[in-house]
């Protein structure tokens, strides 16, 4: 019986760029920054490193495909290094795989990087594809707002909810992250935006307004593990551990079987429930003390409130206006600002999330600090709510 | 010329007219400073931007498609979209025929489509001939203003309810208009030259050639359905010919203009919706010449009282610049990204187009339906990989799960709706909507399936299709 990767892999060093619209910088500029900040964090010689594996999700704007473009821009001498793509989740896929190549012994020290340059496309938005498939010719072409607005239409009328009261909750979600984007230097976005604003914005897609919709930026960030007994011996009395990782891919029948009410995501359920168990945690509403989590879309995170289990269904609006989770609250979320302020670039994301847990269970968030941090989530939602990958990750403290 | 005296004739007729309407006399105003001489009267139909003569042709013959397949199925326009690449035959696919149904494509004259009608009466063959259109103009013509777009289709059978009494055909090469590659769009000559020929030399001998072969006085006529290439040719033939009955083509230009090689077709719907059993209707097709076919009506002909229907129906387009847009008249800067192209791969139409064009999804063993087809089903409760039963979609009605208006992505009539839509039978698939009602879409809406242009690639001149969902009523004109 499979026993998990609980405790059995460290992150000893962890480093993230600067997000936002980074004309200065190329992808390789930008996994430099953050390889940089990781390597110095951990302490150790960058020979030691052995494996790596590169997060890239959108190949086409200028990381191009393969180890490649990331050994080239590391140097990383005969390193094996494997690029890994898994849309949204992609940041978190590298992760988990030098996570499993320390857990399995198959190196002692391994990186995980992930890095997305989106503002080379010249427009907002995610980049198009121009490659036709079979998907092309029947399968609507929307935007990413497009795709995650129909969770809002759908969980309104599964709850019965007045979309009017939702889109309350919605802007409560966005007033929340900007307010703490506000004390995040690395953050995109990073002024406070009052709700009268948020709630009178143009609509992107009904009823997301622009301020629902998170930033689109360029950035990166990385992660070095190894294992906990390497950990100390490197100097980390106490290191952070992760505690799970687990995913959960869509096989289609969200969108082509009729059982789905539209106003949940099953595979965050999927990968939330098997995290929970590799992590050892029983009660997520009292055990967790943060979570980040796939902020895209206000609603987005509304709906993930429920998937993760921390408000019940059809409660995760009145719970949010309650300010449960902001940053004074039973559980805050997106203590960073999230994508809503870091914005987007996608193969980054899950490791800017991992990189502010980490930096809180360390203590080291200065303003942004809550308090003792014990347990801390991060959540990566990829594709659209009907046809996803999920990615959950736990992390804590060794001792 | 001849006379039949069989009961091949017409066995049932449909139409199809896009949603929108313009309002002339609007349209006119927006030009007055010009002093150009407008059309002021009625409306003209203008298809969506994802419309074209193809995806009209289909909408109006899917109403023909019985549980039997035709012996052929032929399409006619002038303004079809592909020169070499038969749309009779993605219409086929489309329609979910087999591929043993032969096809041809008619094309170059307004009367294309009766001409392969009259053969297909001729040859005694239970027919499809389908005309869609969809014709550029320039703005500041008359033509923009008096063509409209839409299509009409005619089944041809034995034992009809509607009987090819007798017929003429003249070749005539009166250039009353034209239209070339190097001027797609119409150029039209004086109309008192081509009212004056065409009454004198075409219309008058060969609905006379007709009426004699049908065994009638022209006196003896009840109804016409003459698609007139100037207004006045009917009033002139008729006092020629002392039959002063109604022309119900032009209601068809009063209510959604000139239809091209449709309009014919489309009046003959209207004539035979209106006549009784035992009248005379008179067809005639204008373009290069002239068709002329007497019907006798032996009881209602199926789908004419729909065509009816449905020029009642619509929502008037209220901005003119939108009118110019879908037209094709304006090229508006949509941004970055409109530039977007992606290229459809042949390798993978042969693959799975046919199952796109014709909506076909699979009936997995416990009766569950999906789109599109998979090895493994997508039902929880099989996993095995198995056959799956061909099921069509496009007919059925579905219901809305889930929906937005999106305005980021580039539409060329934003903003693109799209959402999940579930089938009774459990097929549940995402999908573009269409005829945006005035509210917009909302989860539970009813809609039907409209074939479409999925995407077109105008660098390579290259278009797919697919089904969108439209609601399942359309507005009445007038409470739009």
């Amino acid at each position: 019986m499979a026993t998990g990767i609980r405790d059995k892999v460290a992150i000893i060093g962890m480093g993230c760029t600067r997000f936002g619209e980074r004309w200065d910088v190329g992808a390789d500029g930008l996994m430099v920054e953050a390889f940089l900040e990781a390597l110095a964090d951990a302490g150790i010689e960058r020979a030691r490193i052995e494996a790596a594996w590169v997060g890239n999700a959108l190949d086409d704007i200028n990381v191009g495909n393969s180890a490649l473009p990331a050994a080239h821009a590391l140097r990383l001498s005969t390193v094996p290094v494997t690029r890994v793509e898994n849309m949204c989740a992609t940041g978190t896929e590298a992760l988990r795989g030098a996570a499993y190549a320390v857990a399995s012994g198959a190196v002692d020290i391994a990186l995980a990087i992930g890095v997305e340059k989106l503002k080379d496309t010249g427009y907002g938005g995610l980049p198009l594809r121009t490659k036709g498939m079979q998907n092309d010719l029947w399968m609507p072409y929307g935007s990413a707002p497009g795709t995650f607005a129909q969770l809002a239409g759908a969980y309104a009328a599964r709850h019965g909810i007045a979309v009017g009261d939702l889109k309350r909750a919605m802007a409560h979600v966005s007033w929340k992250s900007h307010q703490n984007g506000a004390l995040s230097p690395k953050a995109h976005l990073r002024g406070a935006v009052d709700m009268e604003k948020i709630l009178n914005a143009p609509l992107i897609a009904d009823p997301l307004g622009l301020f629902d919709c998170c930033g689109v930026s360029d950035g990166a960030a990385a992660a070095i593990v190894t294992t906990p007994e390497i950990a100390r011996a490197l100097g980390k009395a106490d290191p952070v551990t992760i505690k799970a990782i687990q995913l959960s891919a869509s096989n289609g029948w969200e969108m082509q079987f009729g059982a789905w009410d539209g106003a949940s995501v099953p595979n965050t359920r999927a990968a939330a429930a098997r995290a929970y168990a590799e992590a050892g945690i029983r009660d997520p509403r009292a055990e967790l003390d943060m979570t980040e989590v796939h902020d895209c879309f206000s609603i987005t995170e509304l709906v993930i409130m429920e998937d993760l289990g921390l408000s019940d269904d059809g409660r995760a609006p009145a719970d949010i206006l309650d300010g449960r989770f902001d940053s004074g609250g039973a559980i805050p979320c997106q203590l960073d600002g999230g994508l809503k302020c870091f914005g987007h670039p996608v193969g980054a994301s899950g490791l800017r999330m991992a990189y502010e847990v980490y930096t809180q269970l360390q203590g080291r968030a200065g303003e942004r600090q809550r308090g003792k941090v014990d347990f801390g989530l991060t959540h990566n939602l990829g594709g659209s709510p009907f046809n996803s990958v999920a990615a959950v990750a736990i992390l804590g403290r060794l001792n | 010329m001849s006379g039949l005296a069989q009961s091949f004739g017409v066995a049932a007729l449909g139409g199809y007219v896009p949603l929108l309407r313009l309002d002339r006399k609007a349209a006119s105003r927006e030009l007055g400073w010009s002093g150009l001489p407008m059309p002021r009267a009625g409306m003209r139909s203008v298809a969506d931007w994802d419309e074209d003569a193809l995806t009209m042709a289909v909408e109006a013959a899917r109403q023909l498609c019985r549980e039997s397949a035709p012996d052929a199925l032929r399409f006619a326009s002038t303004s079809a979209y592909f020169t070499d690449r038969a749309q009779s035959g993605m219409a086929l696919d489309a329609l979910a025929m087999p591929r043993t149904v032969r096809t041809s494509d008619a094309a170059n004259s307004r009367r294309a489509a009766t001409s392969a009608m009259l053969d297909a009466l001729l040859g005694r063959r239970d027919e499809i001939v389908t005309a869609g259109e969809k014709r550029p103009t320039q703005p500041g013509s008359a033509a923009q203003l008096t063509f409209g777009d839409g299509a009409a289709a005619v089944r041809t059978g034995p034992d009809a309810p509607a009987r090819l009494a007798g017929h003429a055909s003249l070749s005539h090469d009166l250039v009353d208009r034209y239209a070339s590659r190097d001027h797609p769009f119409t150029y039209a000559y004086e109309e008192r030259f081509v009212r004056d020929v065409a009454v004198a030399e075409v219309l008058v001998p060969v609905v006379r050639a007709a009426c004699v072969a049908a065994g009638i006085a022209p006196g003896q006529l009840a109804h016409a359905a003459v698609h007139e290439p100037v207004g006045g040719c009917w009033r002139a033939v008729a006092k020629a010919l002392d039959c002063g009955i109604p022309n119900h083509c032009e209601a068809v230009s009063e209510m959604a203009g000139d239809l091209g090689t449709a309009h014919a077709l489309y009046g003959l719907g209207l004539a035979l919706d209106t006549a009784e059993v035992g009248d005379f209707v008179l067809l005639v097709s204008f373009g290069s010449g002239a068709d002329a076919m007497v019907f006798e009506v032996t009881s209602p002909v199926p789908g004419a009282s729909a065509m009816a229907a449905a020029l009642k129906e619509g929502q008037v387009l209220a901005s003119y610049s939108r009118f110019l847009s879908l037209t094709g008249s304006l090229e508006l800067d949509w941004g970055m990204r409109a530039e977007f192209e992606q290229k459809a791969q042949a390798t993978v139409l042969e693959r799975v187009g046919r199952d796109m064009i014709g909506f076909i999804g699979g009936r997995d063993s416990t009766g569950n339906v999906q789109f599109p087809k998979s090895a493994f089903p997508v039902n929880p409760a099989l996993s095995e990989v198995e056959m799956m039963e061909d099921v069509r979609l496009a007919d059925l009605e579905a219901r809305i799960v889930s929906i937005t208006a999106d305005r980021l992505n580039f539409s060329p009539d934003p903003p693109f709706d799209f959402g999940l839509v579930q089938f009774k039978n459990g097929a549940r698939v995402l999908v573009e909507m269409v005829n945006r009602p005035a509210e917009g879409f909302r989860v539970g809406d009813r809609v039907r399936m409209r074939l479409r242009i999925k995407a077109q690639n105008r660098r390579l001149g290259f278009r797919t299709y697919f089904w969108k969902a439209a609601p399942l009523m359309r507005p009445v004109l007038g409470d739009a």
